[in-house]
C-alpha cells in the first residue's frame, strides 16, 4: 500500500514538476515565423526610419561642392583630411555634400553639372543609373558598423538605401532634368581612386531640385 | 664600532643587490610568460596559412612568444584551444573564428578571464565579446566583383554560384555584395548555387556536378580562391576552361598567377598580411594600456584583374 502511495506521489510530483517545467512549448507555425520575424533585422524597415526621420537633419550640416572643389582643386589630400570620412585601414574616403549648378549633358546613367560661375567643366556627375555600394550608408557619417554584431545587417541597410534613392529620388530627377536647367542637390560621393573619382566627383542624390 | 658601521654597509649592498636580481628574475620571467596564441579556423587553406604565420611573426617580432592553433574548421576543437591557452597563461589571443555564432562563446571565456581577443579576417555576431575585429570589406568588393561579372559575362545567360561555409558570416556578405548587382539584370540566371565550403577539393567536385546538369554556363562566382581553383580545375577536366568565366575572392597566390595567365577573371585581395600584422601590433597595445579599440575595423578589398595584376602578389600589393 504504502508503495503504491510512493508511485503515485512520485508521479504527481512528476506532473507537477512538467507543468511547472514544460520540456517544450506547442505554438502555432504562426507565431513561430511571426516571433523569428520580430527577432530578425529589417533593413528595410530601418532605412526607412532613417531615410524619415534621421537623414534630413543632417543635410544642412553637408560641406557645398563650391567650397569643396576649390579645396580638392588646390590640395587633394589636404580637402580629404578637412572634409571626407573614411573607415577602417583604407585608403578609400567619403564626401557628404550639397550644392547648385547647372547641367551640362544628360545621360541614361548620370547628369554631368557645373558648379563654378563661368566653368564649363564637368565638375559634379550625379549618378542616375543602378545604385551600388556603400557610399550613402557610410557618407554621412550617421551609421556606424560598430553598432551592428552581424555585418550582414549592416550590408543590408546599403541596399535598402540605393532602394529608397532609385525608386524615390531618381525618377523625379531623370523626368526633369535638362541640359541647361539649374539644379540644387544634396548627395555622397565615395572615392576610391582619386584619378577616377574625383574629375568628375560621382555623388549619390539624396535630394535634388530642379528649377 | 666601526667594524660594525662596515658590516652593515656590506649587508645593505647585499641585500640591494639580492633584491635587484631577484626583481630582473622576475621580469625574465614575466617577459618569458608574455605569450600570444593565433588560433586560426583552418590551416588546410594556404591563404590561412598566411594570415595564421604572419600574425605568428609579428608577434615575435614584438616580443612575444607566439603559437599557432589549428581549429580545422571545428568548434570543439577551438573550444578546446581556448581551454588551453585560457590555462597556459598566454596575455591575448589573435583569432580567426570557424564559426559566427558558435565561436562567441569562447571568445566570452577568454574575455572573462581577462585575456582580449582579436579577430581576423572573420566576423562573430557580437560587439561585446572581442576586443576587436578587422574584417576585409567582402560586401563591398563583392559588389565591385559582380559589376564586373556583368562587364565580362554580359548581361544575358546562365551562371553559378559556388559558396563557402554557410555558418560563416563572410560566404553571405561576398554573395549578398555580388547579387546586389547580378540580380539587377534580369537576364542572368542562376542556375545551381552550392556550397564548396571554401575548399579546393569540394569546389572541384560541386562544379563537376553542375557542369553535368548545366553544361551551358557562362560564368562561376566562387566566394574564395581555392573553390574557383577548384572550379577552373573542373572546367579544363571537361574541356570548357575558354567557354566559363571564374571570379574568386581572396587575393591567393596561384589565382592571381592564374589571372596574368588569363586562366581566371578576377579576384577580391583581401591583405592577409595587413590584417594579421596589424593584429598583432593591437595585442601588443592592449598588453601595453590601450583600451579604446574600434570594434568593428573594415579593410577594404581591391579587384585584381588581367590588367593590374602587375601590381599585386604575395598576399598584397607589390
Amino acid at each position: 500500500m504504502n508503495r503504491r502511495l510512493i508511485w503515485l506521489m512520485g508521479c504527481v510530483a512528476g506532473i507537477f514538476s512538467c507543468w511547472l517545467f514544460p520540456l517544450f512549448h506547442v505554438v502555432t507555425l504562426k507565431t513561430a515565423t511571426a516571433e523569428k520575424a520580430a527577432a530578425t533585422f529589417n533593413a528595410t524597415l530601418f532605412a526607412e526610419m532613417f531615410w524619415t526621420n534621421q537623414l534630413p537633419t543632417a543635410l544642412e550640416k553637408t560641406v557645398t561642392a563650391q567650397i569643396l572643389l576649390p579645396a580638392i582643386q588646390s590640395d587633394a589630400a589636404a580637402a580629404k583630411k578637412k572634409f571626407s570620412r573614411s573607415l577602417g585601414l583604407g585608403e578609400g574616403y567619403f564626401y557628404f555634400l550639397r550644392g547648385e549648378g547647372k547641367i551640362i549633358s544628360v545621360s541614361d546613367d548620370e547628369l554631368i553639372l557645373t558648379v563654378t560661375e563661368n566653368s564649363t567643366n564637368a565638375e559634379i556627375s550625379l549618378q542616375t543609373g543602378l545604385i551600388f555600394g556603400n557610399a550613402l550608408r557610410d557618407g554621412t557619417g550617421l551609421l556606424s558598423a560598430n553598432d551592428y554584431p552581424n555585418s550582414q545587417d549592416f550590408n543590408d541597410i546599403s541596399a535598402a538605401l540605393n532602394h529608397i534613392v532609385e525608386t524615390r529620388v531618381l525618377p523625379e530627377l531623370r523626368e526633369q532634368a535638362k541640359v541647361g536647367a539649374k539644379i540644387s542637390f544634396v548627395g555622397c560621393a565615395e572615392v576610391g581612386d582619386e584619378a577616377t573619382d574625383l574629375k568628375p566627383l560621382k555623388v549619390i542624390p539624396i535630394q535634388t531640385e530642379v528649377q | 664600532m666601526k667594524t660594525n658601521w662596515r658590516k652593515t654597509l656590506l649587508a645593505a649592498v647585499l641585500a640591494t643587490v639580492a633584491i635587484l636580481f631577484t626583481q630582473n628574475s622576475r621580469a625574465q620571467d614575466a617577459a618569458a610568460k608574455s605569450k600570444i596564441a593565433v588560433v586560426i579556423s583552418t590551416l588546410n587553406n594556404p591563404w590561412f596559412v598566411v594570415l595564421g604565420e604572419t600574425a605568428k611573426a609579428r608577434a615575435i617580432e614584438l616580443g612575444y612568444d607566439a603559437t599557432i592553433f589549428d581549429s580545422q574548421n571545428d568548434t570543439a576543437k577551438e573550444a578546446a584551444h581556448f581551454e588551453n591557452l585560457i590555462a597556459g597563461g598566454y596575455k591575448a589571443v589573435l583569432f580567426n573564428p570557424t564559426d559566427a555564432n558558435g565561436s562567441i562563446a569562447n571568445v566570452l571565456k577568454a574575455k572573462a578571464a581577462g585575456i582580449p581577443v582579436f579577430c581576423i579576417d572573420r566576423e562573430i555576431n557580437s560587439t561585446n565579446a572581442a576586443t576587436a575585429q578587422m574584417l576585409s570589406d567582402s560586401y563591398s568588393g563583392c559588389v565591385k566583383l559582380g559589376q564586373l561579372f556583368v562587364k565580362s559575362v554580359g548581361k544575358e545567360g546562365e551562371y553559378a554560384e559556388l559558396l563557402g561555409i554557410v555558418g560563416d558570416n563572410n560566404t553571405w556578405n561576398r554573395s549578398k555584395g555580388f547579387h546586389s548587382v547580378v540580380d539587377r539584370y534580369p537576364g542572368l540566371k542562376m542556375v545551381a548555387q552550392q556550397s564548396g565550403e571554401f575548399d579546393r577539393a569540394k569546389g572541384l567536385e560541386v562544379m563537376e556536378s553542375i557542369l553535368q546538369a548545366h553544361p551551358n554556363i557562362k560564368g562561376v562566382f566562387c566566394g574564395n580562391d581555392s573553390m574557383a581553383m577548384g572550379a577552373y580545375q573542373a572546367l579544363v577536366t571537361a574541356g570548357k576552361a575558354d567557354q566559363v568565366k571564374v571570379f574568386g575572392f581572396d587575393g591567393a597566390h596561384d589565382v592571381v598567377k592564374s589571372i596574368a595567365e588569363g586562366k581566371i577573371v578576377a579576384t577580391g585581395m583581401q591583405f592577409p598580411k595587413k590584417m594579421a600584422q596589424q593584429s598583432a601590433e593591437f595585442a601588443d597595445e592592449y598588453i601595453k594600456g590601450k583600451r579604446d579599440f574600434a570594434q568593428k575595423i573594415p579593410v577594404p578589398v581591391e579587384i585584381v584583374t588581367k590588367e593590374n595584376v602587375s601590381k599585386y602578389g604575395n598576399y598584397g600589393k607589390k
